[in-house]
């Protein structure tokens, strides 16, 4: 695989960040797109050819159809997104259905995203190294933005929390793929096609992925690359990928006030022992990272980012020490799958349903310590808090919505019975579907958390495409 | 015990019918299992029902194929006596649905009798049936869910630190003892007929002798049957054509309302005699193959499948695929993709727009941008689905079945260790038959690498 050209890809998708601590995402719409394309035209889209430096300020922007259309992006062109993409996150029964989209969590009640709130056309994400610097750097962009025809419908702060954890208090972010091109293999298997991220690459089936591609006089400037399985067209989709955004909150006393009921019965010692014990059952690593195929019975203390260990080949095919059902193991279950666990082959249909994630926490923590003892011993506050969930994939279908369904939501996951995802889990809408039960597999015989309450609930979402710098360029240009 | 039976009934349907019928039988979508015109529940031998309208059509020659209605179930044996069940428990239902049909007898010679006659008149011979385990019955299945259920309860309530997995056994055995609606569980589950296991091994054995004595025709007539084949590969044309949108969206908003799914596809068969024979030919590897070979679970690698079935009519032009599986239809596709692309191709691919395979196994579906799209152009909205047990993986039922014959046997300290394992999780398949592993143990992706 040749290096990718850092130089076109924004920065977010492989660079992360992880320098800058203070981000916000503002949800736009267009009031007057004609202006917009000069915002468009003059806005400085950070690649990914440098990793920022302290100091750095960031911007990226992505687009939902209507965006796009707004642009002038002709209708031929947009049909050949993805249905998932055009759709849109809520935009069919089934799909919310999948997502476990219901209940509180229905796109009805959704605060942005939903078929009841304002259109959003624009997603611009703004990175820099703290708040301060962040909060000029915004309130420039809206000045700007504003005074060309864009109005801001929603603007969602976010904050890094201390150790980067979630707001339950363990450490995120940890699994990523290597994305082939860019990333050295760091576990075994975890190396990832780039075109499973990357439109204009071949992807984990080694084909280049549908994307809007056009014939070369509807690019008169020769502002776009040529396709590469088919040089007579330019290609409006290299180096873009799909950017999936799911405003996740997360009812962090509800989990702890659960687990401090719950967890002595499965655990001995004191009931914040045994809580954070069910916890990192249930999470698959312990608060600090550390995995718990390494580390089964106790937190070796220490912030780790730990991603190099398998789980059959690891010698926990049994689940006896990283819970079979546990969120890590579901979300990426490695070398669990079938056919034949432990192989080759298993890691290989692994890799078809992997997705880089570059999501940030939002909301004040629940305890300013973030240990447990302090949220169980104290009433909910009532205060909104949770992960602004951002991921990106090429095939929304075979992998964000892949894993959300059949692997978070499935209550069957791999053989389980009656569980879904402890974490993210939808709990199901049927009582044929309903999961809240983990199982900590354990010699000699098992045992459960019963009766879970779901956790996280959908407060808004979107799906988006992010483009190439060079597809940016494309957008402002067009008439 | 007994094993299992598929029943395929295709009535044709009167032009003047179809919207009426189609207006009854709604979609799947619309009554998410409720519908109860058909009592569905009340039929002790079904495991699962497909009714679908297959709409008027003409074939590749351009001749009209009428519309027809399918019912498609999967029920134990005996086959008669589910019939009888039908034509009497369902009379009312089956009055109100078929009469739409042609040929339903008029209401004064409406009988049980008349009904099953009817049904029987209309029914096909499936060209292969895959059936997830042969000899579990639907009784069986919920009972044994209901077992897993009750004991997993047991041990929620209890706690067993410091006993030993031998003593954690006999807690759970003497449990079950002491409960009356569980203590079947302590008999093994009864095998299926002795005369049907006969038969079932002399239909393998004969058909194993009859293969050995034409080797070596087949073996002749193979390079002309290659050449023959790339012949076709070569000169036939793929349909690269999509379903819309909104086609793709009344198929999706169809599914994932339970564990399992279904999936009807219908199409034709390519034109000519070579393909014709090569389907018949085929379906018949893979009819020995699924009772023989591929009858512990697992189809070539894939085991979420629970009944499945290739049934040909108009004079073998055209076929429908039926089956009923686990998880989303995404899944489904890249499961076969992934591992079952030369078995799907080998089948399939003697269906007309099918994308290219290379000597039969190689190409085809490993292209899953043209997989993707084509599957949707072949799938039909089932109208009206019906499963026994909509939340239970083939996973889930295997394990259940292991939980209960574990309670009838003595065992060591290290197989009750293995069998206490599974209300963790059940994910152990019972390993498939010696030619089943050597068959799959084969490296199908690379022979089909360099086939294309």
């Amino acid at each position: 695989m040749p290096p990718l050209d850092l130089k076109d890809i924004q920065g977010i998708i492989l660079r992360g960040y992880g320098e800058l601590d203070s981000a916000s995402f503002l949800l736009l719409k267009f009031e007057d797109p004609r202006t917009a394309k000069g915002w468009l035209r003059t806005i400085d889209v950070r690649s990914s050819e440098a990793r920022p430096s302290a100091a750095d300020y960031c911007a990226n922007i992505a687009f939902t159809p209507t965006g796009l259309l707004a642009l002038g992006l002709p209708e031929d062109m947009l049909a050949m997104f993805s249905n998932e993409f055009l759709e849109g996150m809520s935009g069919t029964p089934h799909r919310r259905r999948i997502l476990g989209d219901h209940g509180e969590s229905d796109p009805e009640r959704w605060l942005w995203g939903g078929p009841v709130n304002e259109r959003v056309d624009v997603l611009l994400m703004l990175y820099a190294s703290n708040d301060e610097a962040l909060g000029s750097f915004v309130d420039t962009h809206v000045g700007m933005l504003t005074r060309q025809g864009m109005r801001v419908i929603v603007r969602l702060d976010t904050l890094t929390l201390p150790g980067r954890k979630e707001h339950f208090g363990f450490r995120d972010g940890i699994g990523q793929p290597d994305v082939d091109g860019y990333a050295a293999e760091s576990s075994p298997g975890n190396r990832v096609a780039a075109g499973e991220f990357l439109f204009g690459h071949p992807n984990a089936y080694g084909q280049y992925t549908e994307r809007p591609t056009v014939a070369g006089q509807r690019d008169p400037r020769g502002l776009l690359p040529l396709a590469p399985e088919d040089p007579t067209l330019h290609d409006f989709g290299m180096n873009g990928s799909y950017l999936v955004f799911r405003q996740l909150r997360q009812d962090v006393f509800g989990f702890w006030h659960y687990l401090a009921r719950m967890a002595p019965a499965v655990y001995q010692g004191d009931p914040v022992c045994a809580s954070v014990s069910a916890a990192s059952k249930m999470v698959g690593r312990w608060p600090n990272g550390t995995p718990l195929v390494k580390s089964p019975h106790a937190d070796p203390g220490d912030l780790s980012d730990d991603n190099d260990f398998l789980y059959v080949q690891s010698g926990d095919a049994d689940g006896f020490r990283c819970a079979i059902g546990s969120h890590v193991r579901r979300c990426n279950p490695r070398d669990s799958l079938d056919p034949e666990p432990g192989s080759s082959r298993s890691l290989e249909v692994n890799s078809r349903h992997r997705i880089i994630r570059r999501g940030r926490a939002y909301g004040p923590a629940a305890s300013a310590s973030m240990r447990p003892e302090d949220v169980i011993n104290s009433p909910d506050d009532g205060r909104d808090r949770g992960l602004h969930f951002i991921c990106f994939n090429t095939q929304i279908g075979r992998q964000f919505e892949f894993i959300q369904h059949t692997w978070a939501n499935g209550s069957r996951f791999e053989g389980l019975a009656e569980d879904d995802d402890p974490l993210i889990g939808d709990r199901g809408a049927t009582s044929q579907t309903r999961g809240g039960t983990f199982t900590i597999q354990q010699d000699p015989v098992r045992k459960r958390l019963t009766g879970m309450p779901r956790f996280v609930h959908v407060r808004g979402g979107s799906y988006f495409f992010m483009p190439s710098i060079r597809a940016v360029k494309y957008l402002a240009s067009l008439e | 015990m007994s094993h299992q039976e598929a029943l395929t009934v295709l009535a044709e349907i009167p032009d003047d019918n179809v919207e009426s019928l189609k207006h009854l039988l709604g979609n799947v979508r619309a009554h998410a299992g409720n519908w109860n015109v058909l009592p569905f529940a009340q039929l002790s031998k079904l495991h699962a029902a497909q009714l679908v309208v297959f709409d008027a059509a003409t074939d590749l020659d351009g001749n009209e194929l009428p519309a027809r209605l399918a019912l498609v179930m999967s029920v134990d044996a005996p086959l008669s006596q589910h019939l009888e069940e039908l034509s009497s428990v369902c009379a009312a239902g089956m009055d109100t649905v078929f009469s739409h049909c042609t040929g339903y007898p008029a209401v004064s010679e409406r009988s049980s009798a008349s009904r099953r006659r009817f049904l029987e008149e209309r029914s096909f011979k499936a060209d292969a049936l895959y059936i997830n385990k042969r000899g579990r019955t639907v009784q069986q299945i919920l009972q044994e869910d209901f077992l897993r259920r009750e004991i997993s309860a047991f041990l929620d309530s209890r706690n067993f630190s410091g006993l030993s997995a031998l003593e954690i056994r006999r807690e759970i055995v003497e449990f079950v003892r002491s409960r009356n609606d569980l203590s079947w569980a302590l008999r093994p589950a009864d095998p299926p007929t002795m005369r049907w296991r006969l038969q079932n091994a002399l239909h393998g054995i004969l058909f194993a002798l009859v293969t050995i004595v034409f080797t070596p025709l087949l073996v002749i007539a193979l390079p002309i049957f290659v050449f023959l084949l790339r012949h076709h590969e070569k000169r036939e044309k793929p349909d690269t054509s999509a379903a819309t949108a909104e086609r793709l969206q009344a198929l999706r908003n169809d599914e994932d309302y339970w564990v399992q799914n279904q999936m009807m596809a219908l199409g034709c068969i390519k034109r000519g005699l070579f393909r014709r024979l090569t389907m018949r030919g085929l379906m018949g590897i893979a009819d020995y193959a699924t009772r023989h070979i591929y009858n512990r679970g697992s189809l070539s690698g894939l085991n979420t499948i629970h009944f499945a079935r290739w049934v040909s009519f108009d004079d073998g032009r055209r076929m429908f695929f039926s089956s009923i599986y686990d998880g989303s239809v995404e899944n489904y596709m890249n499961d076969f993709i992934d591992k079952a692309a030369w078995g799907v191709n080998g089948i399939f691919g003697n269906g007309d727009g099918f994308p290219p395979t290379a000597y039969l196994f190689g190409k085809g579906i490993t292209d899953e941008k043209a997989y993707k799209r084509f599957l949707p152009t072949r799938l039909l909205a089932t109208n009206v689905w019906y499963t026994a047990y909509p939340h239970l993986t083939t996973k889930n039922i295997a394990n259940n079945e292991a939980i209960r014959r574990g309670l009838s046997f003595q065992m060591t300290a290290l197989q009750t260790q293995e069998w206490l394992k599974r209300f963790g999780v059940g994910n152990r398949l019972p390993a498939g038959g010696w030619v089943a592993r050597k068959i799959d143990g084969l490296p199908w992706d690379r022979i089909c690498r360099r086939l294309t």
